[in-house]
């Protein structure tokens, strides 16, 4: 008989919950030698959110994975104890000195976007109760993922992050938003519906080449419009690393859906193709890759590779087992609370803690493919075997990035960068999982008991 | 589309692996690379936060603390300070906010404890909640010895001077003075404003209070250089021994046709002396014919076997190179032979060329550090006495010393009236050679006073080079100083 596992769920979520209020302790022991004054109150409101979330997926999808929730959980509480830790200090460890977007307030405010995060989580399993209603609005998500691509390079509503010159946030009141976010997850249900339907045209074998079956000219139009708007992306907001994962997401995508290598080549030449026109048009990429290679020569440690420099000297100071949170000093380190937030992790948990991170975004990303493979629904393997790749590429292209294993690419963080964006929509986009998950985990219907007697009755 | 998943999901795999991979390297072998990269700014300000090692004087059956951090009230720095600063600084240099010199840069992985043989004791600290410390450092110095050498040259009429003591028998530094120095303590401040001023300040200062001219300072090495001249004449066989005769005109015209004089034109003895009577008297003409006799190359080959002409001496303090050029012209290796011309010498080269004859012809490798101990008390490292070169054979060596003996016992040698009986009044014998080098264009200033010797000198303990910059006479200048270490270091008076 299968089980739901929500008691799997619950004992997962206050071992989640429990690590989180420990390592917010610690932050203060490390800091001031005391336990912070308002951990009860985090603590509760926390745990208020999370097992909230939890009796939505008693209800609203009891077959689902019962992992994914206290994972999503225990890294976005650890994101937010580290936005704590990092606003204590302040900028250059001088508390009288914040951190570019680490105001006073930052802490309540990320808890708030974790609850709002959760809420999102919660409206994506009351609304949507199977995953292929979003079939229907293909088209129009299509679009909507366009125009919030897009919002940000309009003039007048767009500005760049702060510190940085992505030019990727909208202002809506005394609200930023980063809309590519959302995107993200609209243009995944696009492309999910888009592949689903033209996948049988997309796998036509064109002429075979080198021992490839390439696919038929006239259908390499969708990989080009979608290269073009990740290049579009890249030129009008100078956000390489969204780019890339835009780009990656449709890739795989087109690839699951029509299982042709020949797709994944033609994507990897564009990619590098357009990451060499980027070079050498914008100097700011160039850049990147003389950090990549070079980031000790000459003077680039106190100029362009001071960044990276920094959060590898970060790690390099927490060494094996860390310093302990609160004792190291990721402070040093520009945009430590968004891009940079794992150098913190790996300075003050340790290579032991940043592994045992790297491993909770593993177990993520491979609850997601898992509940692809078992469910049923084209469209829906489709997106979830996206969404889980996405959240891979997106950790991979960040985490690879501040450790300098590849070109560092600003994006952010799932679950630990500050801001909200973020947050809600990878909330989201865990309840968009957990749905294809309930799917894929219930039980097919038994079969009417009396089935067998109608067979007999069957005239001759 | 299950197949494409599933190699989908191995690349996530792959991905995930690399990351790991990657963070192993910069976290687990990168670490000490990344902490001892010039700049991390995490290493320089870590510094402060615990207690660096201490360094003491440790030689000579004595233990003075010469450095050591203390606490700021108020507080959870440490902050250095040096108790006899200035007597000290050739020694232990100074660590400060811009980084460190001496002793504290030559052993900072280890007063700093980031040195990988103090990863364990490191690792226990950190379980066993015990602060993190940096390991003592002990040095071969003897403060009786050391505070003997800073008196002496602090009164001796404000001469730049440097003096040098070594244990023969191990090539343990005893002594490293010089004068005029500083005092490390006002570069330990934590402001970087008020370090740039005071470091400002002594490096204009035109007195160089920051050179140390016991091991960076060269000067001519005058008739000193005679030790090493008698040597390479005995060792080749072109001078049978110390009682073999040698010419010694006054003048000695050279084959160029310059005249080379005796200091103040005295005559050698009849003119035809024994060779341990031209040394005793320092004859420059003398031995500015053993000098043509065995020719530049000759010269320049048994310095070097005495440790001149390396740049590359370590204590681990970097020794600048005495240098004893390859002089090719006949008449100009009369005047290397007497230590002229271009020869340049350190206090601390005089005393190696005393050491090497001391012990019996072997020049052991001169050393700074005794040990390395860790917080815990374990000894994680000590030194090992090794030989630096064989100088001269033990034969040789002997009748170097007879000659030696006889410059201060011989009521006419150079010090006797300040290295011999007049002035060691307990039956102590020196062995040592004077110099008084000619300084300056045609003799403009002062000259140079060196005294390389060493004692007791049928059984030596302390070898010591002194050189007392425009001191005049080296009998008169130098050797008193290096008498006074002597005495203090052997406990004789």
């Amino acid at each position: 008989m299968p089980r739901g596992r929500r008691r799997t769920e619950l004992l997962m979520l206050i071992f989640a919950v429990g690590v989180v209020l420990f390592a917010y302790a610690s932050v203060g022991l490390g800091l001031n030698g005391k336990i912070p004054a308002g951990i009860a109150e985090y603590g509760l409101a926390f745990a208020a959110i999370i097992f909230a979330a939890h009796l939505a997926v008693r209800r609203l999808a009891p077959w689902a994975d019962p992992l994914m929730l206290p994972l999503a959980a225990l890294l976005n509480g650890l994101g937010v104890v580290m936005i704590y830790r990092l606003q204590q200090s302040g900028r250059n460890g001088d508390p009288g000195n914040q951190i570019s977007t680490l105001s006073s307030s930052a802490t309540t405010q990320q808890v708030m976007y974790s609850a709002v995060g959760v809420v999102a989580f919660v409206l994506v399993l009351v609304f949507i109760r199977e995953a292929r209603v979003l079939q229907r609005y293909t088209y129009t998500l299509g679009a909507l993922g366009l125009l919030l691509l897009a919002l940000p390079a309009l003039p007048g509503i767009g500005s760049a992050v702060a510190d940085t010159n992505a030019k990727i946030q909208i202002s809506v009141g005394s609200f930023t938003l980063q809309p590519e976010e959302f995107a993200k997850l609209a243009l995944a249900v696009f492309f999910a519906g888009y592949l689903v339907a033209k996948r049988d045209v997309l796998s036509l074998a064109g002429r075979r080449f080198l021992g490839i079956d390439l696919p038929r000219a006239r259908d390499l139009g969708p990989v080009l419009i979608a290269w073009a708007a990740s290049l579009l992306v890249l030129v009008f907001e100078h956000d390489v690393g969204t780019s890339a994962l835009f780009f990656g997401l449709f890739v795989a995508m087109l690839y699951i859906a029509t299982q042709r290598t020949s797709w994944l080549l033609i994507g990897v030449v564009l990619f590098l193709f357009g990451a060499f026109v980027a070079s050498k048009l914008f100097s700011q990429v160039g850049e990147r890759f003389t950090v990549w290679l070079h980031p000790w020569a000459g003077h680039n440690p106190t100029t362009i590779s001071y960044q990276t420099v920094q959060g590898l000297e970060g790690m390099g100071f927490g060494g094996v087992l860390g310093t302990g949170l609160g004792h190291g000093q990721p402070f040093w380190t520009p945009l430590v609370q968004s891009d940079f937030i794992m150098t913190a992790f790996g300075e003050e948990l340790g290579l032991a803690g940043l592994m045992a991170m790297l491993l909770l975004f593993g177990l993520i990303v491979q609850r997601g493919l898992r509940a692809a493979i078992a469910t049923r629904d084209p469209f829906a393997k489709l997106l979830a075997g996206g969404l889980s790749f996405a959240i891979a590429l997106q950790v991979f292209i960040i985490v690879g990035g501040v450790t300098n294993l590849i070109p560092l690419t600003g994006i952010t963080t799932p679950f630990l960068s500050q801001g909200g964006s973020s947050l809600i929509a990878t909330w989201a986009l865990i309840g968009l999982l957990m749905r294809v998950s309930d799917a894929a985990r219930r039980p097919a219907p038994q079969p009417i008991q009396d089935e067998g007697m109608t067979q007999v009755v069957r005239a001759g | 589309m299950n197949r494409a998943l599933f190699r989908l999901s191995l690349a996530c795999l792959v991905m995930f692996v690399l990351l790991l991979l990657n963070v192993n390297y910069v976290q687990a072998f990168q670490s000490t690379s990344l902490a001892n990269r010039p700049g991390n700014i995490r290493t320089f300000d870590q510094q402060f936060q615990y207690q660096r090692g201490s360094i003491i004087a440790a030689g000579g059956g004595q233990q003075v603390k010469i450095a050591e951090s203390l606490p700021v009230k108020g507080s959870n720095i440490f902050h250095r300070f040096y108790p006899d600063g200035p007597v000290y600084a050739p020694v232990t240099g100074f660590d400060s906010v811009y980084g460190a010199t001496g002793i504290e840069s030559a052993e900072q992985k280890y007063l700093a404890g980031t040195a990988s043989n103090l990863t364990v004791h490191n690792l226990i600290s950190l379980l066993t909640g015990k602060p993190k410390q940096g390991a003592t450092v002990y040095t071969t110095i003897s403060a009786k010895a050391q505070q003997a050498a800073y008196q002496a040259l602090r009164s001796d009429g404000g001469h730049d001077a440097g003096v040098v003591a070594i244990d023969p028998s191990t090539g343990a530094i005893l002594a490293l003075a010089s004068v005029p120095t500083y005092n490390p303590n006002q570069l330990t401040t934590l402001e970087g404003a008020t370090f740039d001023a005071a470091d400002k300040r002594l490096l204009a200062d035109p007195a160089q209070p920051l050179l140390d001219r016991a091991l960076n300072a060269t000067y001519p090495p005058g008739s000193s250089f005679k030790v090493v001249t008698g040597s390479a004449g005995f060792s080749t066989g072109k001078v049978a021994g110390p009682t073999a005769t040698v010419s010694a005109p006054q003048p000695l015209t050279l084959p160029n046709g310059h005249l080379l004089n005796n200091d103040g034109d005295i005559t050698c003895g009849d003119g035809n002396p024994q060779v341990i009577q031209a040394f005793w008297l320092s004859c420059n003409t003398a031995f500015g014919n053993i000098g043509m006799k065995l020719g530049g190359a000759t010269l320049h080959d048994y310095a070097s076997r005495f440790g001149w002409n390396d740049s590359n001496l370590t204590i681990p303090l970097p020794v600048s190179p005495s240098v004893v050029p390859v002089v090719s012209d006949k008449s100009l290796t009369a005047y290397t032979a007497i230590g002229q011309l271009d020869d340049e010498v350190t206090p601390f080269q005089e005393a190696m060329d005393a050491a090497a004859i001391a012990n019996h012809g072997t020049l052991m490798k001169p050393y700074l550090v005794q040990s390395v101990q860790a917080p815990d008390l374990t000894t994680i490292q000590s030194a090992n006495p090794t030989v630096l070169s064989q100088a001269v054979s033990p034969q040789v060596a002997s009748e170097m010393t007879q000659m030696m003996i006889q410059v201060t016992q011989n009521q006419a040698g150079t010090a006797y009236q300040t290295a011999g009986p007049p002035a060691v009044g307990t039956g102590l014998v020196i062995a040592g050679k004077t110099g008084t080098a000619e300084n300056g264009i045609n003799n403009a200033g002062l000259d140079d006073a060196v005294f390389t010797c060493f004692a007791p000198a049928s059984n030596p303990k302390i070898a010591v080079g002194v050189i007392v910059k425009g001191g005049g006479f080296g009998a008169d200048a130098a050797a008193p100083i290096a008498v006074k270490i002597i005495e203090a270091y052997l406990g004789v008076h």
